[in-house]
């Protein structure tokens, strides 16, 4: 398996190797298809053109098409800071991401979109060659950009494709956003280093289409995406090979494609780190195995802590005491629990921040909880929270019955010790905050209650 | 077409598409995501059979605005003009 060493190695090398080759499938290529010597081509010409421009960092709305991957490639070459940002995402919420990110030009599809972003353009940088950013969610109330690099970003591809190799004639179809490291990583740059023909999906109108139209054999997916081409059977006889990331995904959904002859892999990896550090190969899909680069150890409290030296961010941009927070001495503190079974292979069984400390010293693991909040009320539209010490039910508004809530949580509480019962129901009036894989933003909900900002 | 009859042929795509809302009461005012529990997924599939249905294209950046079923009326109205 080649090793590159950034973008630019990874586009002439492919393109000397396979340049007649389909690299990306495609809506808005021509005739559908570049192949890798065209791609190359491609992204030089953007980066000839944005060198000529003079900014210095390049904020991509990113919509999935090639144009949009061709000036990511671009940018790089050009030796511009570039700046993923989710095309989904508020305009207001973009607006304030191209300032934070210092973007001086911006690359955006949607004409309308573009013209309203253009109105504050960041003040460029110095020294940003090389950096890509991407934002996470972080853990305070503020999206948080993750500065990684093509060379990290290329070293997380290499270290999956180790552990599971796409092959040449393999079609990876990418489905997931690009501005989140799990779909730029696994997505697009997996197959490209392995010389495969990556699909690039045509957006969520057709999620339902995509399968049977590229015929992919490898399909990288977060479950919710996955349980939806499972429940409404989309996939295509062809698929091979399906890596899960980015959540939780229930073992009934697992076994249902296992059963469809599929195998499926489960990654684990946070976008500190550039995307996967362990990845199942067979046999049982939590278990999985650390790739070549990384190294985990689990500290006394359950946390697990990483040490990926070539996929390892270079930390949060603008923001060292952040950083240090997380990272020392090149050890990542993932803020995930997990174990190492006795073949090293690392399980992953919350979040160190899911758990709650209560006032009387005892401890409430959120996940478990919830979901047994969740079978007593016949909701999911719930969080827990802690509020004055004591353990608090956060509603959605409308969510459930108020008079069939309170009889259901006295069975609930009747469970528990009284320190961690329910002491408080909390009315929620708008939708939980989550992420885009839905998974609850239990700090900036945590924020808002403890400052009445809701 | 009636935003009435909009409504109606809208209700029915949603029952069709989430069966386990058969005997739900749907109004303009049920909101996606917790009265339907619509995940998004599913809010996908729904506006895709009603574009297809009312033969109407709503961008992609308005979907996550819609929050009621009217929302959505609203939307198709705005779109098939």
């Amino acid at each position: 398996m080649l090793r590159f060493t950034g973008f630019a190695h990874l586009l002439r090398t492919m393109a000397a190797l396979r340049g007649d080759r389909p690299a990306l499938a495609s809506a808005d290529a021509p005739e559908g298809c570049l192949s890798f010597a065209q791609l190359l081509r491609a992204a030089e010409q953007a980066a000839e053109r944005l060198r000529a421009d003079g900014g210095t960092c390049l904020a991509v709305v990113c919509d999935g098409s090639a144009a949009c991957v061709t000036e990511i490639f671009g940018s790089v070459l050009a030796g511009m800071q570039t700046v993923l940002l989710d095309g989904m995402l508020p305009d207001e919420t973009l607006a304030l991401l191209v300032r934070a990110s210092d973007a001086d030009r911006i690359w955006c599809a949607d004409e309308e979109l573009a013209q309203a972003l253009r109105a504050a353009p960041g003040t460029g940088v110095t020294e940003g060659a090389g950096r890509i950013l991407f934002f996470t969610s972080g853990t305070t109330a503020q999206a948080r950009a993750v500065v990684l690099t093509d060379g990290s970003l290329m070293a997380s591809a290499w270290n999956g494709s180790m552990k599971l190799p796409v092959r040449p004639e393999d079609t990876v179809l990418c489905m997931l956003p690009l501005a989140h490291v799990f779909g730029f990583v696994c997505g697009l740059l997996w197959g490209l280093c392995c010389g495969a023909c990556v699909a690039l999906g045509r957006g969520a109108r057709y999620y339902a289409q995509d399968c049977a139209f590229f015929r992919p054999t490898v399909l990288p997916a977060v479950p919710l995406l996955f349980g939806f081409l499972m429940k409404q059977k989309l996939l295509n006889p062809e698929l091979r090979l399906v890596l899960i990331g980015a959540g939780d995904c229930p073992s009934a959904l697992l076994d249902g494609a296992r059963a469809a002859g599929l195998s499926v892999s489960f990654g684990y990896g946070l976008t500190e780190t550039s995307s996967g550090v362990a990845l199942s190969t067979s046999g049982d899909p939590y278990a999985m195995e650390l790739c070549p680069d990384d190294t985990a150890e689990i500290a006394p409290d359950g946390e697990v802590l990483l040490r990926a030296p070539t996929c390892m961010m270079q930390g949060y941009y603008k923001d060292p005491a952040a950083t240090q927070a997380v990272l020392q001495n090149g050890v990542l503190h993932t803020g995930d629990l997990g174990f190492l079974d006795g073949a090293g292979r690392l399980h992953i069984t919350g979040r160190k921040k899911d758990v709650l400390v209560l006032a009387d010293g005892s401890k409430i693991f959120c996940p478990e909880y919830e979901a047994k909040l969740s079978a007593a009320l016949q909701t999911a539209s719930l969080a827990v929270v802690l509020s004055g010490g004591k353990p608090a039910l956060v509603l959605e508004a409308d969510s459930a019955d108020e008079t069939r809530v309170h009889a259901a949580l006295a069975a609930f509480n009747a469970q528990y010790p009284r320190g961690q019962q329910i002491a408080a129901v909390i009315p929620y009036p708008k939708k939980l905050p989550r992420t885009a894989t839905g998974k609850l933003r239990r700090w900036q909900l945590q924020e808002e209650l403890n400052h009445g900002t809701r | 077409m009636e935003r009435a009859e909009i409504l109606e042929q809208t209700k029915k795509v949603i029952y069709d598409c989430l069966p386990e809302l058969d005997g739900t009461e749907l109004t303009e005012a049920s909101v996606v995501n917790t009265d339907m529990g619509m995940d998004s997924m599913n809010f996908i599939l729904v506006i895709c059979k009603l574009e297809a249905l009312f033969d109407v294209k709503i961008p992609n950046r308005q979907w996550q605005k819609l929050s009621t079923l009217g929302d959505v009326v609203d939307a198709i109205i705005k779109y098939k003009k």
